[in-house]
């Protein structure tokens, strides 16, 4: 079942800016669902139009079957968002905040008392509970929010930027809480720039850029995106003769390696399987003497696989504005819009299409 | 009706807790007690002074206070209206009709509360000149016209993101259009016009048929802006 389904879906502001650009999303039920771009991107403003906060200029989105829009409140029952940065009552405490939100559900009271403190203590703001909101700090109000987005206990959860402004206990705890509360038949969307964390717990992943979608699908499949062949290591000693004997590596493919600090990175880009690279590495390392300080075999692997997305992206941008150019020179008609031949194609995978540009 | 109860009951507590409410009642029954010890001492004709604290404690305050509260309604907690109850379950109605409810609702309240003991301490302590018929239509005129004010107000606070242009706006157009009505001969749409008429109007000399003009025209007006408020916020992006 699609819990979350746009279809064309375009948003143009006021000042003429283009946010979403004829995106197509799908998100099925039981996803945690990673949305990774740049800034700018368009992730809060899909949000936004998801939650009925914005109208789209054209398209459609439908949100558990059925369109939402502003006065969809019976969807938005079914739903814990939270947005980038909250803004929450500043006269409130969390727990009297949370009471309201769980009487604007219609939650009984008894049943709030309950939820409230499980949640408070949750996200770890029981000793902040009683204090006004305008006296937290960025991370306690995003956790504050993290605890109003589930006093529902929605099916759907929309998370902007969960992770942002909380310090690294305060991160971890939050993706822990995620893991908890993935499954049981409930379905996530996190948007984040911090790819490590879409890594940890997304099952599938969205990239956005320029509000388009140019990739979505599993988790799994974004990973094998990634250049697999590009192998880290730091070592200390004769490093001369090291990087001397770099080059003789590309028996087995072409190499190109970099130095930053004690830190080589050494790319293969041939086509052999990463344990073969591996064992050369470490057979040159060996060779030469020196000392290993540390060994990585892709721990960016995710941020690689969304950068080559983005590059890729921006060259099709590139070709189909020749494209377009050519067209423009030829006096030709709207078909000539299509990609030249070569051009990487616009479908991204299964179940997504890149819709022509605005 | 479960979230617009809510959201009533939420609002009001923020219009308890405001200043400028508080600054605005104080303000109002200062005053009031004021003339009310003058009236006794000199011997005042309460018609006259209870028409002179509407046009000049009542109406200039109230223009004031009202301006600020009605117009940052919405505006003033852009922030926390999408973010912390907005993207709950509360369509854009419930949240707009709590807050012209609340607005509107506490603009009356305090009206009532400050000029019916006030209208009945001079009736006691001054020259009793005034009929109950015309305190009644006088402070209904007087209450429409303040009911307006709220709404414009609001509408003002839906269309703009700016609270300090929404405020100065309602200021600018209420000050203005009560002299350029008046000056154009349209009385019964003039705030200027209906207020110069109120000592007349409390001593039961004003024809109910022009009481009634004023009350449908304001009536009206606030109806149109309340509706138009409703109309705007719900195309809104927040």
């Amino acid at each position: 079942m699609q819990v979350v389904e746009t279809t064309d879906l375009t948003k143009i502001y006021q000042n003429k800016y283009i946010a979403l650009n004829a995106m197509n999303m799908r998100v099925e039920k039981g996803m945690v669902y990673g949305l990774v771009g740049p800034n700018g991107a368009g992730k809060s403003t899909t949000f936004r139009v998801m939650m009925g906060l914005q109208r789209p200029t054209a398209g459609s989105i439908k949100v558990f079957g059925e369109e939402m829009g502003p006065e969809r409140s019976d969807l938005r029952r079914r739903i814990g968002f939270l947005p980038t940065n909250p803004s929450f009552p500043r006269n409130l405490t969390p727990i009297t905040y949370l009471e309201f939100i769980g009487s604007l559900m219609g939650i009984p009271q008894d049943r709030t008392k309950i939820r409230l403190a499980t949640l408070l203590q949750s996200v770890d703001l029981t000793g902040a509970a009683s204090q006004r909101i305008d006296g937290l700090s960025t991370g306690m109000v995003t956790r504050l929010g993290i605890a109003a987005a589930l006093m529902g206990d929605p099916e759907l959860l929309i998370l902007d930027e969960p992770t942002s402004g909380l310090d690294p206990s305060g991160r971890k705890q939050t993706i822990e809480l995620i893991r908890e509360l993935s499954g049981r038949d409930r379905t996530i969307i996190i948007a984040t720039h911090i790819l490590g964390d879409v890594e940890r717990v997304c099952t599938d992943v969205g990239i956005i850029s320029g509000g388009r979608l140019i990739y979505t699908g599993p988790m799994s499949e974004m990973r094998r995106l990634a250049r697999h062949g590009t192998i880290t290591v730091e070592i200390e000693g004769n490093t001369t003769a090291f990087e001397q004997q770099i080059p003789l590596l590309d028996e087995i493919g072409a190499v190109s390696w970099e130095r930053v600090g004690a830190e080589y990175r050494i790319a293969f880009l041939g086509e052999e399987q990463l344990p073969v690279y591996i064992h050369r590495v470490l057979d040159l390392v060996d060779r030469t003497g020196v000392d290993l300080l540390h060994f990585n075999t892709g721990e960016d692997e995710i941020e690689e696989a969304f950068l080559r997305r983005l590059e890729e992206d921006r060259t099709r941008g590139f070709l189909r504005a020749s494209a377009w150019a050519a067209t423009q020179r030829l006096g030709g008609g709207a078909e000539a819009l299509a990609l030249p031949e070569g051009a990487p194609n616009e479908e991204t995978h299964a179940g997504v299409s890149g819709p022509p540009a605005v | 009706m479960q979230a617009f109860l809510v959201l009533l009951r939420y609002d009001l507590g923020q219009m308890v807790r405001s200043w400028i409410v508080r600054a605005w009642v104080a303000l109002l029954i200062i005053p009031a007690g004021f003339l009310v010890g003058i009236a006794a001492a000199n011997g005042e004709l309460a018609s006259e002074t209870m028409a002179f604290y509407q046009t000049f404690v009542l109406a200039p305050l109230s223009w004031l206070a009202v301006s600020i509260f009605a117009a940052s309604a919405i505006s003033g907690e852009a922030g926390v209206m999408a973010d912390a109850i907005l993207s709950k379950s509360v369509n854009r109605t419930e949240y707009l009709t709590s807050k012209v409810v609340s607005r509107i609702g506490a603009t009356l309240v305090v009206y009532t509360l400050v000029t019916l003991p006030f209208a009945y301490l001079l009736n006691r302590y001054g020259v009793p000149d005034a009929t109950a018929a015309g305190i009644f239509f006088g402070g209904l005129m007087v209450a429409t016209m303040v009911s307006f004010l709220a709404a414009l107000g609001i509408l003002l606070s839906t269309l703009f993101r700016n609270v300090q242009l929404a405020i100065l706006l309602v200021m600018v157009t209420v000050l203005f259009s009560g002299a350029v009505l008046q000056f154009l001969g349209l009385k019964w749409m003039s705030t200027t016009a209906v207020l110069n008429e109120l000592p007349a109007t409390f001593r039961g000399e004003t024809p109910l048929f022009t009481v009634l003009r004023v009350v449908i025209v304001f009536g009206a007006l606030t109806v149109a802006s309340v509706a138009a408020s409703l109309w705007v916020f719900r195309q809104k992006d927040l």
